[in-house]
């Protein structure tokens, strides 16, 4: 608490900046964007939105502006804001989960579902690690995302890798706090990386989680989450505030979706509050609950769905 | 208004605040801590361990451990360290075995028998994976595994001192852990490759080292005494040629 009080004045420098972007963020306007005021008079419930309080059906609307407007330039952002880091930390995301393992050879496989993965980067990781390392190439994975823009990225990414056309993947333009599509006790693993963030109702897509996951199987999720050591954080608030909106002006040219960006980061639960959330919505957690990246950064949470007595 | 909880979790001692050994003393009349499994970790390792005399130390172990618990091969995500969860779980259960010797405990022998014979009933709760210990110890030697490895060493000694019956509050409670220790890790290394039956040979090898340090603590003892002979009659000496000590 200590540590949010003496960052108080930062946050409210970056307040100014915030309002200019609200009138930047009508340029996202879609026809989504046009039926979002109605909605949300019939709405009373609010949420975040970055900084800003926002009905819940706007929400989804206006993030799906933001993920639009970002889609085509999403690596090249990444790289620069996270100087490079990202690529470790999905790596590394990947590697703990080791995908495709299995006691019996060669593996029966896993059914994957990547939720929030519309570019596929997680995914093709998930399958390569599958395929290569535990030489499982009975793995399948889906790939679901709410915005079509994201996933058709995807589509034409997987086009130059090995899984071009691969009935391997399977693409799924779906809402995680809905995935009705999808059967209960299906999936081996659930894996959502930078995304859950996004989300209007964060214990609805946790419960829903839990009930496509088999009996056993793994919820691993990587966001951004809250940096431990105050004088690291002070560094890294000016960084995410200061230079991560002034790259997305000149790299992507869309200074409102950055704004949105850091401010989101700052609204999602820290570590400890969010393993309760898993928690909560039943899982057994490992260890401590989470994996804490380059300080705090970002990091790995997982929680298994506990089986019955067999 | 957080910082004096925060300092205050800073200077509280690391045992109270993780529930990993979270109690540093033994006690008749409060239940055991928690251990540092959950049920669903010790469901699986527990069904683990009949796989490791032919998988080994491994994920495959693990793997199979899980399905046998009613679980999936994914579920083995619930274990961060990976195989070193299993040999945790095997030194950890094997600790807490040894108050379950009756007939070593409650027999009317001195404490020196009784810690010798814990000490071996120790070492044959490791002969049904003898063959897959060597795999064990290169675990608990990766730097990451070291600290929980030494942990449970130190806390096997204490455990077999104080079953034994030691009460001792002075330095020797020290150098007893510390020698038994020493002695523990090293016949057990000789036990991974000793093929004798029985283990007659690891047998003989635990109590040659046992003499040994018995020998040392005399030598020890000697050399203390002559040490307090020398400079009680040095200082003697001197007073009677008038020094006033």
């Amino acid at each position: 608490m200590a540590t949010r009080t003496a960052f108080r004045p930062l946050v409210r420098a970056a307040r100014p900046q915030l309002q200019s972007a609200q009138v930047h963020r009508c340029f996202t306007s879609t026809s989504q964007r046009a039926e979002s005021p109605s909605q949300s008079t019939n709405h009373e419930r609010t949420t975040h939105f970055g900084f800003e309080t926002v009905a819940e059906a706007e929400k989804e609307a206006r993030v799906a502006g933001v993920f639009s407007n970002v889609a085509a330039s999403y690596d090249t952002m990444n790289d620069f804001m996270s100087l490079g880091i990202h690529r470790l930390w999905k790596d590394h995301f990947v590697r703990s989960i080791n995908p495709g393992s299995s006691s019996t050879s060669p593996s029966p496989g896993w059914t994957m579902l990547d939720i929030a993965g519309g570019t596929g980067d997680i995914a093709f990781r998930l399958l390569d690690h599958c395929t290569n390392i535990n030489n499982s190439p009975q793995s399948t994975i889906t790939i679901s995302d709410i915005n079509p823009s994201m996933l058709s990225e995807g589509k034409k990414r997987s086009l130059a890798t090995s899984y071009a056309n691969s009935p391997r993947i399977n693409w799924l333009v779906a809402n995680a706090e809905n995935l009705e599509t999808i059967e209960s006790d299906s999936i081996d693993l659930y894996t959502v990386a930078f995304g859950i963030r996004n989300f209007t109702n964060k214990e609805k897509a946790l419960r829903e989680a839990y009930r496509v996951l088999k009996p056993g199987g793994v919820f691993a999720c990587l966001e951004f989450s809250g940096v431990t050591n105050p004088l690291f954080d002070a560094v890294y608030k000016r960084w995410s505030f200061g230079a991560i909106p002034l790259i997305g002006q000149l790299v992507a040219g869309d200074r409102a979706s950055y704004q949105y960006l850091v401010e989101s980061i700052e609204k999602f639960p820290k570590q400890e509050e969010f393993r309760d959330m898993i928690k909560e919505a039943g899982f057994v957690v490992p260890g401590k609950g989470w994996e804490d990246l380059t300080g705090g950064i970002a990091a790995i949470h997982k929680g298994i769905k506990p089986a019955g007595t067999p | 208004m957080a910082a004096p909880s925060t300092i205050l979790r800073r200077l509280r001692p690391i045992s109270a605040r993780g529930n990993l050994l979270a109690r540093t003393y033994h006690s008749y009349d409060h239940p055991p801590p928690p251990g540092p499994f959950s049920t669903t970790e010790s469901t699986i390792l527990s069904a683990s361990l009949p796989h490791i005399p032919s998988h080994g130390f491994t994920l495959t172990s693990l793997s199979l451990g899980a399905k046998d618990a009613g679980y999936i091969d994914a579920s083995t995500n619930l274990f961060p360290q990976g195989p070193f969860a299993l040999v945790h779980y095997h030194l950890l259960t094997q600790r807490l075995g040894l108050a379950q010797k009756k007939e070593v405990l409650e027999a009317d022998e001195g404490i020196g028998a009784k810690v010798k014979k814990l000490t071996w009933e120790r070492l044959m709760g490791n002969k049904e994976i003898v063959h897959r210990w060597q795999e064990a110890l290169a675990l608990m030697a990766q730097p990451s595994n070291v600290p929980t490895s030494l942990k449970e060493l130190a806390a096997q000694s204490d455990e077999i001192w104080f079953l034994s019956g030691d009460i001792s509050v002075d330095t020797s409670w020290y150098t007893k852990r510390a020698s038994l220790s020493t002695i523990y890790a090293a016949t057990e290394l000789f036990m991974t490759t000793d093929k004798s039956p029985d283990y007659i040979d690891t047998r003989e090898f635990l109590d040659r080292r046992f003499k040994d340090v018995q020998f040392v603590g005399g030598v020890v003892g000697s050399v203390s005494q002559w040490v307090g002979f020398t400079a009680s009659a040095g200082l003697n000496v001197l007073r009677s040629k008038g020094v006033r000590v």
